[in-house]
């Protein structure tokens, strides 16, 4: 908490989980890794929720310490009209594979990212799929 | 009295010094292409574990039916087994082995998926709601998973099928898809004596008639009856 202002506990989960402001996030990094008490060397998943009725979409980083075993989850939020990021490769590079996940799903753009390009999908497709507000010619609605 | 087997399709008779066979070379190909139609295995999800697994498994022995032979190349292959849901991304890769098999191929979408997309078909941005869609299907068989009885079912219809079809009278004529259904609510029991009579109805062959004095080209009539394609 000390470590980067503007920042607050989360309550309602069953593990320790900070959300951080955006802007703190690149400063913050390194910080978590290297930080001889907290030493969260280990990057186990990074995921992207789109709250289409708040306008932003939230970046969830689930962290690991195999030093002291112990977990954080690390979330911030950012626009949907401008989802820019900084990422996080260079502190755990895992993240270049889960950006490029977040951003073919999601349409996440991370700043810095060597290497964004489509993950899964087609290079050709047009859009971000998971988003909530994603349609398509091909999708067929529920039956009434 | 009566014998099962799967009998070569002509007439043998007695000859003074051996036996002649008639039939005719439309029979003996599709007789011998039924009985040994070569897998390629094209499990793409759940469908190609639960079913394609425990039908290649010793205790169904496929190789009943002769089609044990699964191959991993589509080169090898004539009858493509399509288990699991196609995705967009998936289809173009799936036409492409279809159009790398050996010629006659045949094609049989096993399980809801591959069928109609499953539970995937609403809301979806990456199935493909039909293997049809994407390559001629000749046999459909539903469930999820199939069971193997049902999936051989599908596989004596498709037999049933390439027998009564043409081979070289009308080449690239294709029958119209069927759907092999087996039937609600019914137990092992009903499985295995439906596959038995449809066998045995196939197959018998009746020495009596077969060894009685009739005369030849009344044998021939009724054999051709029974067995030529009829356009």
């Amino acid at each position: 908490m000390a470590l980067a202002p503007g920042s607050s506990k989360r309550d309602k989960v069953n593990r320790p989980a900070v959300s951080v402001p955006v802007e703190a996030l690149a400063a913050l990094a390194p910080k978590l890794r290297d930080d001889p008490a907290l030493r969260f060397d280990l990057l186990l998943d990074h995921t992207a929720i789109d709250w289409i009725a708040d306008g932003r979409f939230e970046l969830i980083y689930h962290l690991y310490s195999t030093v002291h075993g112990h977990h954080l989850t690390l979330t911030t939020s950012v626009s949907r009209e401008n989802p820019v990021v900084p990422t996080v490769g260079a502190v755990w590079p895992i993240a270049h594979w889960q950006e490029r996940e977040a951003f073919d799903l999601m349409g996440v753009l991370y700043d810095g990212h060597a290497d964004l390009r489509r993950l899964f999908l087609e290079d050709d497709w047009e859009g971000h799929p998971l988003r909530k507000d994603y349609k398509d010619d091909s999708m067929l609605g529920l039956p009434k | 009295m009566a014998l099962v087997l799967d009998r070569l399709p002509g007439i043998v008779d007695r000859f003074p010094g051996g036996s002649i066979l008639v039939t005719s070379i439309d029979a003996v190909i599709n007789w011998s292409r039924s009985n040994s139609l070569w897998p390629l295995a094209f499990g793409t999800k759940c469908c190609a574990i639960e079913m394609l697994m425990a039908t290649g498994a010793p205790h169904q022995d496929m190789s009943r039916f002769g089609a044990e032979v699964a191959r991993q190349s589509p080169r090898q292959a004539d009858f493509m087994c399509i288990a699991g849901a196609i995705v967009k991304k998936m289809a173009p890769r799936m036409r492409m082995l279809y159009e790398q098999m050996a010629e006659p191929r045949y094609v049989m979408a096993t399980g809801s998926c591959a069928i109609s997309g499953g539970p995937f078909m609403y809301n979806s941005y990456t199935i493909v709601r039909g293997v049809d869609e994407v390559v001629p299907v000749d046999v459909y068989v539903p469930g999820c998973p199939p069971r193997p009885e049902a999936f051989f079912y599908g596989l004596m219809t498709l037999q049933k099928m390439i027998r009564q079809g043409t081979s070289i009278r009308e080449p690239g004529v294709r029958r119209k898809p069927v759907m092999a259904a087996l039937p609600q609510g019914i137990t092992m029991d009903d499985i295995q004596g439906e596959m038995r009579r449809l066998l045995e109805a196939d197959n018998v062959v009746n020495v009596a008639e077969e060894a009685g004095e009739k005369i030849w080209t009344e044998k021939i009539r009724i054999w051709m009856e029974k067995h030529l394609y009829k356009p």
